[in-house]
């Protein structure tokens, strides 16, 4: 689900003057971009079946509508597309595997929300989540989400966005059950460690940019 | 007969009749089930088809298609839907295209190392292992880690997975939203009853079930079900026969009333005449009773429809009476050309008993019975009853003018020359094949019906209902170890494209020897604790946490092989019960077959098989019973007709005049043939069943025109007679050739037409008339 979520509007060099210190709505419709969209993105998992954080990085696309792709390049070639409804995930050497958004129904009302943050669309994305924003005077902000559906609560906790000026620049997705995975975008994705802690992940994340 | 008496007999009788009716409605028991209109089977492959109809997994399929709203809407109705029906008893088995791990039950979850092939080819040794383990880790990094993150404890190699993937339809459709959908945006489910395809009592509640679950889930309202396959079928077809015979029935009821009414003007004796067929109806039905276990719905619209001949006696006796003589003076006279019009009926209705079809066995004891019912109240009760005086018909100017017209009528005695030579010729002339062997055609279905089957068949690759792959062996186990053998050769004929798809029964449960064979290569313990340590190194997973699998593995290295019988109470065993099944001690694998393309390379799978393994064509196995049955049919109508010649013979006393009855029907009868014929019309068991309906019919128009009396007077009552019973039967199967269901136009049409040449035939071959 952090496919989704990483693919929040992304990092652009030009975006140095501080945003103005305005509601939730004006700041989601700010964030607003035309499709199609390319960046880089870094994600780091941290999951309770695992010793240590999964790393994964490549490059994320909105093609516009309800249609996303995510490219894994390190350490594995595979890329997973959502387009009517359907995940398909294609690994080199594999057949292509398809599963429905509706067996994941978080995957679906993020997706909505996505789009609904892409084209900054407030509305949509506040029928969702219950939205909570704090921001300082430099112009970093955070944006954090919380989903309205119980059934959605029941694995996706919350969703945090720490931005600055007018890009995102890091997604956290909070799972219920204590799963985290953080997504560096843009161009942080590069600094992602090698060994990746949390707290190392929120220094960079909450550093200046 | 005094009044007094008039009205206890009056009151007896229809106490009489109330105690039959009350009888009736006690004990009547209708059954719906179609296969008892059809031939009883003779060969292995016939009776095979006679189950398979009913209950074949071909034939207990449902196809549903959802359509009229959004894919996303339609995509949540087929999940709802298939939730609804899944717990359900009626059904044993829902797909609608979405992946299931609920597919094998949580308590046979560690027999998955046992059904699974993975085994046959890959020991669980490090290698695989490892391997394993990296793609899982790989797919922890992919959205779709939130599905298999719950799986993973347990199932690192996803075998539950594989076995999903291996039992899904080999052919699926586009998949979107997660559900099947067709190329023309609909979502499709397939659903299988436990009640038999051709049961439509059964199937209609399955049926019914389906819809409630339908429109009791949120958003249905604004789309559409729409249902099809052989159980859907059956259920149209009964509602469409009952629905048509209702009206036809009504219809023809009134205009019956209407001509009664009109030919003899009194309302006494048209409740009267009703008597003797209200007799005969409720007597036939308690022989049923007494006779069978369960009375067919169609037995008794036909039968009702047959009862027809029977108010022919009533009519004859109010078209004879003259003024100021007793009716039951007016029946003696009557009585012996009336018996042998009776008897000659029941002679040919025992053709019906003959064909060895359950239902026309009843139809005849129900018609016989109905027969003798009508016919001797009609000559020892009516007469009685019925008002002192009447109105002479013989009287009345148009029969004057009638019975002159047609003895004015030319009779040159070529007239059977030509005709038989016409009917020679037309019968040579016809194109296309004589006799109709399909029993396809004769099912009412109409034609977008079947191509929204065909179409969504196509699209959800749902097996054909015309072929089977037969498997037999001594035990049910015999079955699924030939099934597994088969297996590589019919992969090898998929690959060449002799069909789309063809699935064996040990696809849903291998055999136990196999199952034991997997069970000896799963590693113990400790040696597969080895082996995963060693797989997990520099893999980041936690130490401890595949001790699920590791227990799951040990478990099956113990468990009792899965049987057909412990499989049978979860929702997939119920898919292998319909396709094993056991007979006469034998076990019987039934391999269902898509998209045929190559018949020949299916057939020769069975070729050094000695029978074991052999391709069933459900339709060449119909067409050879409708062929014996049509021969069985045709050999009691020759019997019957002997009969019949010897009857009227012994009858009338003399050959000549027996000729003179005889020859008219014989050759109306086969001017309908040869009329048919002419006009296209294939020859369907049906028409033969209405010919003989027909002769009957006829038979009683020239018996009573060749009776001689001299008299003109019962000359025109004799014609007001038979004027009045061919408008009757035209009036009733005229109607019945109005239907659109084939078999119900096939008798109308057959029995109208027959009912028209046998009453030109008869008059223009009656014998005084030349003599005048």
């Amino acid at each position: 689900m952090s496919l989704l979520l990483s693919l929040l509007p992304w990092a652009s060099t030009s975006a140095s003057e501080p945003a103005p210190a305005a509601s939730a709505s004006a700041l989601v419709a700010a964030l607003g971009q035309p499709a199609p969209a390319h960046t880089a993105f870094a994600e780091a998992r941290f999951l309770q079946v695992l010793d240590r954080p999964l790393v994964v990085s490549g490059e994320l696309s909105w093609l516009g509508g309800d249609r996303l792709q995510r490219r894994v390049e390190h350490p594995q070639q595979e890329t997973a597309t959502i387009a009517d409804g359907e995940v398909t995930q294609q690994r080199d050497g594999r057949s292509p595997r398809h599963f429905s958004l509706k067996r994941a129904p978080q995957l679906q009302v993020l997706l909505d929300s996505f789009v609904a943050l892409l084209s900054g669309d407030a509305a949509r994305l506040q029928q969702a989540f219950e939205i909570r924003q704090s921001g300082d005077a430099g112009g970093a902000w955070t944006l954090t989400l919380v989903p309205r559906d119980a059934r959605v609560a029941k694995t996706v906790a919350s969703i945090r966005i720490d931005g600055y000026a007018k890009a995102s620049r890091c997604m956290h997705l909070q799972e219920a059950d204590g799963d985290l995975a953080v997504d560096l975008l843009g161009p942080l994705a590069a600094r992602m460690p090698a060994a990746p802690t949390r707290e190392a992940l929120e220094a960079l994340c909450q550093g200046a940019p | 007969m005094r009044t007094g008496a008039r009205a206890t007999l009056l009151v007896l009788w229809l106490l009489a009749l109330a105690g039959l009716g009350w009888m009736v409605s006690q004990r009547l028991r209708v059954s719906t089930d179609l296969r008892s209109f059809m031939p009883a089977p003779t060969t292995p492959d016939q009776r095979l088809l006679m189950e398979q109809v009913g209950e074949g997994p071909g034939s207990r399929l449902l196809l549903l298609s959802i359509h009229g709203q959004s894919d996303e809407r339609l995509a949540a109705l087929s999940q709802g839907l298939a939730a609804a029906l899944k717990n359900d008893r009626r059904y044993s088995q829902v797909l609608n295209g979405s992946f299931d791990l609920g597919a094998l039950d949580a308590g046979l979850l560690p027999y998955r190392y046992l059904l699974s092939p993975t085994l046959d080819t890959q020991p669980l040794d490090q290698a695989y292992l490892a391997d394993q383990l990296q793609q899982r880790l790989d797919d922890l990094s992919s959205p779709a880690a939130s599905l298999l993150k719950g799986l993973l404890p347990r199932d690192p190699t996803l075998e539950v997975l594989k076995l999903a993937e291996r039992w899904a339809p080999a052919k699926s459709p586009e998949l979107r939203e997660g559900v099947w959908f067709s190329p023309w945006g609909e979502a499709l489910l397939l659903v299988q009853t436990v009640a038999a395809g051709f049961d439509p009592g059964a199937q209609q509640q399955a049926i019914d079930g389906i819809r409630r679950a339908f429109a009791t889930l949120p958003g249905s309202a604004g789309a559409t079900l729409e249902l099809s396959g052989p159980g859907y079928f059956s259920v149209v077809a009964a509602a469409q026969t009952r629905h048509q015979a209702d009206w036809i029935g009504r219809i023809s009821t009134v205009g019956f009333i209407a001509l009664l009414l009109l030919a003899y003007r009194s309302v006494g004796s048209l409740l009267l005449s009703a008597l003797p067929i209200a007799s005969a109806a409720l007597a036939g039905i308690a022989a049923l009773i007494v006779a069978f276990p369960a009375v067919h719905g169609i037995t008794l619209a036909f039968g009702f429809t047959l009862l027809g001949v029977a108010q022919e006696y009533p009519i004859r006796v109010l078209s004879h009476r003259r003024a100021g003589e007793d009716a039951v003076a007016s029946v003696r006279t009557l009585w012996p050309l009336l018996l042998t019009a009776i008897a000659s009926a029941c002679i040919a209705y025992l053709a019906f008993y003959a064909s060895g079809v359950n239902g026309l066995k009843q139809l005849a004891v129900f018609t016989i019975v109905g027969l003798l019912v009508a016919g001797f109240s009609t000559r020892y009760l009516l007469p009685y009853l019925l008002p002192r005086r009447v109105r002479d018909v013989a009287a009345m100017r148009w029969l004057l003018r009638a019975r002159t017209w047609v003895d004015r009528l030319p009779r040159p005695r070529w007239i059977p020359v030509v005709v038989a030579a016409a009917i020679v010729a037309m019968l040579a002339l016809a194109r296309g094949p004589f006799w109709q062997d399909n029993l396809a055609a004769l099912t009412p279905l109409p034609p977008d019906l079947l191509q929204h089957d065909a179409r969504l068949r196509e699209a959800l690759g749902a097996p054909d209902v015309r072929y089977l792959l037969v498997l037999e062996a001594p035990s049910a186990q015999g079955v699924l170890a030939l099934s597994e053998t088969l297996q590589p050769r019919v992969d090898a004929l998929l690959a060449r494209h002799a069909a789309d798809a063809l699935e064996l029964p040990s696809r849903y449960l291998p055999s136990v020897a196999v199952q034991r064979e997997r069970q000896a290569k799963l590693p113990d313990r400790a040696t597969l604790q080895h082996a995963l340590d060693e797989a997990l190194q520099g893999l980041p997973f936690r130490a401890d946490l595949f001790r699920p699998f590791v227990n799951d593995v040990q478990t099956a290295r113990t468990l009792p092989p899965l049987t057909p019988e412990r499989y049978a109470q979860t929702p997939l065993g119920q898919r292998l019960a319909a396709m094993l099944v056991e007979r006469d001690g034998h076990w019987l694998g039934l391999g269902t077959v898509s998209g045929v393309h190559d018949v020949a390379a299916l057939q020769a799978l069975g070729a050094d098989t000695h029978g074991a393994v052999r391709l069933l064509d459900l339709k060449a196995a119909s067409e050879s019973l409708v062929v014996d049955y049509r021969s069985r049919i045709l050999q009691a109508l020759a019997a019957a007709a002997l009969l019949l010649v010897l009857t009227i013979a012994l009858a009338l006393r003399s050959l000549r005049r027996a000729w003179h009855v005889l020859a008219p029907m014989t050759l109306a009868t086969f001017l309908v043939l040869a009329v048919e014929r002419v006009a296209g019309v294939e020859i369907s068991l049906f028409h033969l069943v209405a010919l003989i309906l027909a002769g009957g019919l006829g038979l009683h128009y020239a018996l009573f025109f060749e009776r001689d009396t001299g008299d003109a007077a019962e000359q025109r009552r004799t014609l007001h007679a038979t004027i009045v019973c061919v408008l009757s039967a035209l009036l009733v199967f005229g109607m019945l050739a109005w239907a659109t269901i084939p078999v119900l136009r096939a008798i109308g049409l057959t029995v109208s037409l027959g009912v028209a040449f046998h009453f030109c035939l008869s008059i223009l071959m009656a014998p005084h008339a030349r003599q005048d």
